[in-house]
């Protein structure tokens, strides 16, 4: 295995070609996130008030998908709490969705309650990342190039789909450790 | 025909797939392995974007806690029905709001009780007397910590309106 040896350090990302919806019924914390996305030099971002508002958007987008005039959209920053369709449906909507461009979409979960009450939701319904307000520039930049760099494999286990929510890889000792059978687990790799 | 093995084994069934970065590759660093990084001048400059929201953020506040008030106005005495409940959501919604940009902007004490009211109503269920004492109380308490600039969550006038609404809630639930 050959590994490649930089000589300087990496440009900062230019992510003038993304396009990001984000979703948050507040028109305070939505104007400010759009400020923040706006200064890292997204180059789109789409936004709308809830859980029911994003299924309509991201359905248009995906059926004019072919358009070279409609963008494909790359993240989805999304509240917890909204009235109108929570956080977690719009990913359960997500993940279950039968178009590839849609349910292996990074998703970044942004709530308000405990981080421990939110970490286990998030991972739970399949959410890349996880954020707790108030926010920070540096958090929300941490979680875009978390997502950018570290996509983890999807899992596709009976109740879930979704990043794999270990988020490293774990040995396991002892004789109750469980053995899969090639039967039981199947292993896509997609290649360019 | 499947044997009762072959479900088994398709129930517990798991399928991992490692997919192409496309977003690395959308930035032309598909081949590059590093950690990328957001350029530290933009995100001072969002930093300075929270800094200057927060500037608004007496109004914003003010006004959802006279929202607040209008609410509980209409909630207080309304016997049990939709129309309460939806008074209620309306409540949960605006006290996750104050919540959010309480925080936000450094009025923690107001942002306490705005969290505490959400959760308060958001979980439990209690009588109508109950109800009118809790909520009163935890509007309240926030009302004197916005007007009094009270920021800190912490010291002896936030000490003080957290064993109020404290006393109102261990008394009625």
């Amino acid at each position: 295995m050959t590994s490649t040896i930089y000589t300087e350090q990496p440009q900062p990302y230019d992510l003038s070609s993304f396009t990001v919806l984000l979703v948050e019924d507040s028109s305070y914390m939505s104007a400010l996130m759009c400020s923040m996305l706006k200064a890292f030099n997204v180059g789109e971002i789409l936004t709308c008030n809830d859980a029911n508002e994003a299924i309509g958007v991201l359905t248009i987008t995906q059926a004019r998908k072919k358009s070279r005039f409609v963008t494909d959209i790359d993240i989805i920053v999304t509240d917890w709490l909204m009235p109108g369709g929570s956080g977690d449906e719009l990913i359960d909507w997500v993940r279950a969705h039968e178009d590839d461009a849609l349910r292996f979409m990074p998703i970044i979960l942004i709530s308000a309650y405990t981080t421990e009450k939110v970490i286990a939701m998030a991972r739970d319904h399949g959410a890349n990342e996880s954020m707790v307000k108030p926010l920070s520039a540096k958090s929300l930049a941490s979680r875009i190039c978390t997502v950018i760099d570290n996509p983890r494999p999807f899992i596709q286990a009976p109740g879930f789909f979704g990043p794999d929510r270990r988020r490293q890889e774990m040995v396991l000792a002892g004789t109750n450790r469980r053995v899969m059978t090639s039967q039981e687990l199947k292993v896509h790799n997609e290649k360019l | 025909m499947k044997s009762s093995d072959d479900n088994d084994n398709l129930d517990k069934s798991v399928e991992i797939y490692n997919r192409i970065n496309r977003l690395k590759a959308k930035l032309g660093r598909e081949k590059d392995d590093r950690p990328g990084h957001i350029d530290e001048k933009a995100i001072e400059e969002a930093d300075a974007m929270i800094v200057a929201l927060c500037a608004e953020c007496p109004n914003a506040i003010g006004g959802y806690l006279s929202e607040l008030g209008k609410l509980w106005e209409e909630m207080r005495d309304m016997p049990e029905s939709k129309e309460r409940e939806n008074t209620s959501r309306a409540i949960f919604t605006l006290a996750h709001e104050i919540k959010d940009i309480g925080s936000m902007c450094g009025y923690d004490l107001t942002a306490y009780f705005a969290e505490s009211l959400r959760d308060y109503i958001h979980e439990t269920e209690l009588n109508m007397e109950a109800q009118r004492v809790i909520i009163q109380a935890h509007l309240d308490a926030m009302q004197v910590a916005f007007k009094q600039g009270t920021e800190e969550a912490d010291g002896p006038m936030a000490d003080e309106l957290k064993k109020v609404v404290k006393i109102a809630i261990d008394k009625y639930s």
